[in-house]
């Protein structure tokens, strides 16, 4: 573990609780302040860069592996029939 | 206001059947299965045809359309109580920070480049398909939907701070189960001793 990274205008935070926002961070649930603490110890310590790199990697595979869209085409048929029955006026 | 049903209509083939591919996907995702999903997709639609005089205007169709499909679900499984016993009991803070340590052993034994390797694909799908629903659904809202956490915690009608924690244990178990997978398919980085040993 590195010692808290200072930064001009940001407290500096120590790894434990730069990785503890890994999450939020990436979620972009941080508020400002929380957010710019992370950036700069980030900025200027390579683990948790490292840590911080690999969990964006990870996201992005977690959110392109269930990109794939359905073909709803007869789906939509069969809904509108069900909508149909209700009183529902298909427009097309 | 009043609206005709016929502009009733027109507004809701507009706003909520074009969304159908989505909420088809996130029923996939909660079923796990194209019959059950396809069933769950036709009571959304249908509840959301019948109710649709209580649709806030303004207010996220997608997100109330998921809301709908998510309950109905919950309904069907009646797995709720279960499943938010299980679930509740985990720490936001503690999941990171063990994902975190989960990464750390990865690198030492070589496998976290796997992890964003191309064709991982359909085993991050069938590990997320594996997840708890309670934790599959928070996975699908965030990290494929890109809902924020009070957006998924709208849909599931859970607290934001049980969102959070759901969400975090999920992406420590998916990964764990990565790292298995790559540990039991044998992948090792071109760069690791062992694949440089002599073939036959
Ligand atoms: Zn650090």
């Amino acid at each position: 573990m590195n010692p808290p990274i200072s930064l001009a205008g940001v407290a500096p935070i120590d790894c434990r609780t730069a990785v503890a926002r890994l999450w939020d961070f990436l979620d972009e649930e941080l508020d400002a302040i929380r957010l710019a603490e992370v950036e700069a110890h980030v900025a200027l310590c390579a683990r948790c860069a490292e840590h911080y790199r690999f969990a964006r990697a990870f996201l992005d595979a977690v959110s392109e592996s269930w990109q794939e869209i359905p073909d709803t085409t007869q789906l939509r048929e069969r809904v509108v029939e069900t909508l149909t029955r209700q009183g529902f006026r298909d427009g097309r | 206001m009043t609206m005709s049903p016929v502009e009733r209509d027109s507004e809701f083939d507009r706003d909520a059947l074009s969304c159908l591919p989505e909420v088809a996907r996130f029923a996939r995702s909660l079923t796990r299965n194209a019959v059950d999903a396809d069933d769950l997709v036709q009571e959304t639609y249908l509840r959301a045809y019948k109710g649709y005089a209580t649709f806030q205007r303004g207010a996220s169709m997608r997100r109330w359309l998921f809301s709908i499909c998510h309950h109905a679900w919950m309904r069907h499984l009646e797995v709720r109580k279960r499943v938010l016993l299980e679930a509740d009991t985990a720490d936001a803070t503690a999941e990171t920070l063990s994902a975190v340590m989960g990464h750390a052993a990865a690198q030492r034994a070589g496998l976290d480049r796997f992890i964003t390797d191309l064709g991982l694909g359909p085993a991050i799908k069938s590990a997320i398909e594996e997840l708890d629903p309670a934790f599959r659904s928070i996975v699908m809202l965030v990290d494929v939907e890109g809902m924020a956490y009070a957006e998924a915690a709208a849909v599931t009608g859970v607290p934001v701070g049980t969102v959070r924690s759901r969400l975090f244990r999920a992406r420590r178990l998916l990964q764990e189960r990565l790292f298995a997978h790559a540990r039991d398919a044998g992948i090792v980085p071109a760069d690791s001793p062992t694949s440089h040993s002599t073939d036959r």
